[in-house]
């Protein structure tokens, strides 16, 4: 959880964010879960930090109890953002792969844009987040 | 997710992929309709027998498996390795035979289905827009063997998992994960069978393997990381009771990019390696060396009492098939290559090793019944036809006498690769029939042969005739009724 940056994020966007309307909130949504562990993400506004190069807008971690779990995200500044998340089934906090490093736990990205050969790019996952209230919903299901 | 881990094993790179144009098919040799699509799975269907009489005792399933649909409206598949796996029963009972055939519903098809084009990158296909290959099961093509494995059959890859299928019906009963921490991880398409019943496999990436272990009914024993002196391409393994045997070849993957195929490059000065390691305790090898020579197909090893291991297998001087002749099959324009030969390779326990060479092309080996002796005789597909991309005939080598017992159909029969059925209470080494499918391209059908597998040059002993052609297959197993 990066909140001092969200923090910061937030601070420089308030000279735009003076009345509620210009802010944005974001409701994501993963789907196609099996109910155990929890669901590891980032949201992220840039293709650096979308390549890890800059920290994300906010990094959580939300159990899953359900085949859905969701998180709202509130006075978010209008703009590009994406999202990476992985299904941490096992709880060990971290994303497992085999020994030849393909993932063995489920994950997915916004606009359900698919990895082919490695992870989406940017352009495959970034969504536009206008001002007022946007859903995004992802499906986890293999 | 690190692009580079994804790169790993099949799951090679691309940008967004040219396609390459299709050649224009003008006249089809008759050979190509073994290599026609099939459209739709074929119900149990009545055989015709049109030869002979069925031999008393031979009863069971011949299941086998390979690539049965190739071609979409958006875009079809560049070799014939990528078409989808297709798995059929030859059901022998009372005399009589049936014939049936089922897609394997993998992941693959299911997305080629839906883009209505063949979008999902394989052995010599390229990736194509709109491909999802976050591991190696969404491209597993499930295409190339079948084992069984207590009640289940399980088709083969190598690049990807097993994926079960229910022998009664064929239909697909999905991924088999071995162990969760190993989930996607490559099995090979020829599993070697030990006299204890183990089942031993690889998964091979670049120069690591994994080394799995599994009881008969399919339950892992266990699955260990094995380190390679080099990156070949790896399609067959042999093992000895004591012994893996690896026969690394001077193909050797030094780059990643899709298709797979072309991650590979040919090194003859190389030479070629055979990797032998203690199955007890991986630390304990020795690395041969050898002409270079390409193979796909070993028969299997032995070992004699002083330790000098021997295996058979059909060697080409490069790897042209795999290369360009495998996709030249998709658009009918197979051209004449030198055919493999087939050799015994001979590893003695001076560090000596040299394969002898009985300069008759050959391809499938396969062994006949296990036995207490020394194995002595290789079966494989035999008659190499000029411009024919399948041998026309069947043989035994015997490596006692060396001696062949052939039989020849001539032009007009692609022969798949025989399976020995051992005769019920029989013993010796080739005492049972040989199972053949085969497409008859003058007839226009699918049949089905059934040698004495000590008397091939007799022809066969009975042929049973599908009122249809199935595309060739790869790989089969035969369970007894």
């Amino acid at each position: 959880m990066r909140l001092p940056l969200l923090l910061a994020l937030t601070l420089c966007a308030a000279p735009f964010a003076a009345r509620a309307a210009d802010t944005a909130s974001l409701t994501v949504t993963f789907t196609g879960l099996e109910p155990r562990g929890a669901v590891n993400f980032v949201l992220v506004n840039s293709a650096e930090a979308y390549g890890d190069k800059a920290a994300p807008v906010a990094a959580d971690r939300i159990a899953v109890t359900g085949d859905t779990a969701s998180k709202t995200f509130e006075g978010l500044a209008p703009g590009r953002y994406a999202v990476k998340a992985f299904h941490d089934v096992n709880g060990d906090g971290k994303m497992g792969t085999n020994p030849f490093g393909i993932p063995t736990e489920p994950y997915g990205f916004s606009n359900n844009a698919k990895a082919a050969m490695g992870p989406p790019k940017w352009d495959e996952a970034a969504f536009q987040v206008n001002a007022g209230a946007g859903v995004q919903t992802i499906s986890m299901a293999r | 997710m690190d692009r580079r881990q994804l790169l790993g094993a099949f799951c090679a790179t691309a940008a967004a992929s040219l396609i390459t144009p299709e050649v224009a098919r003008a006249a089809q040799p008759t050979w190509s309709a073994a290599f026609a699509d099939l459209d739709a799975d074929v119900p149990r269907t009545p055989m015709t027998l049109v030869r002979g009489r069925a031999p008393a005792g031979l009863a069971g399933s011949l299941y086998r498996n390979g690539p049965g649909k190739f071609r979409r409206p958006g875009g079809s598949v560049e070799h014939w390795f990528d078409g989808d796996g297709l798995m059929r029963a030859y059901r022998i009972a009372d005399g009589r035979a049936t014939v049936e055939a089922r897609f394997i519903d993998t992941p693959k098809r299911r997305a080629d289905i839906a883009a209505n084009a063949v979008v999902t990158p394989g052995f010599g296909t390229p990736a194509r827009p709109g491909a999802k290959v976050g591991d190696n099961d969404d491209v597993n093509a499930a295409n190339i063997s079948v084992m069984r494995v207590g009640g289940e059959l399980w088709a083969l890859w190598e690049a990807g998992s097993p994926i079960a299928v229910d022998p009664a019906d064929l239909s697909t009963k999905g991924v088999r994960t071995l162990r969760d921490d190993l989930k996607h991880m490559p099995f090979l398409a020829h599993p070697s069978r030990g006299p204890d019943g183990d089942v031993w496999s690889l998964g091979v990436n670049g120069s690591k393997a994994i080394v799995w272990r599994l009881a008969a009914d399919g339950t892992l024993k266990e699955a260990r990381m094995l380190d390679m002196p080099r990156a070949s391409y790896i399609h067959d393994f042999v093992t000895t009771p004591r012994h893996l045997v690896l026969y690394l070849q001077p193909w050797v993957q030094d780059r990643f990019t899709t298709p797979y195929a072309d991650s590979f490059s040919w090194r003859p000065e190389m030479g070629s390696q055979v990797l032998v390691v203690d199955k007890a305790d991986f630390s304990r090898r020795r690395v041969y060396e050898l002409p270079p020579a390409f193979a796909f197909h070993f028969g299997g090893a032995w070992e004699d009492a002083d330790g000098t291991i021997r295996f058979d297998g059909c060697f080409s001087p490069d790897p042209s098939f795999a290369r360009e002749n495998g996709r030249s099959l998709m658009t009918g324009t197979y051209k004449r290559q030198a055919p493999p030969l087939l050799g015994l390779v001979t590893l003695r326990p001076d560090g000596k090793a040299g394969v002898e060479s009985v300069g008759v092309a050959a391809e499938f080996p396969r062994n006949g019944a296990r036995t207490a002796e020394p194995r002595r005789y290789t079966i494989h597909a035999a008659g190499d036809a000029p411009d024919v991309p399948m041998f026309n005939g069947l043989a035994s080598h015997d490596w006692k006498t060396g001696r062949a017992d052939a039989f020849n159909f001539g032009a007009g029969m692609l022969m798949e690769e025989a399976v020995f059925v051992a005769r019920p209470g029989g013993s010796g080494e080739l005492d049972g029939w040989l199972l053949a499918p085969a497409v008859n391209t003058k007839a226009g059908a699918t049949e089905l042969h059934a040698f004495d597998a000590r008397r091939i040059a007799d022809g066969p002993v009975c042929t049973w005739r599908a009122p249809l052609t199935l595309p060739v297959s790869l790989h089969g197993t035969f369970v007894g009724a």
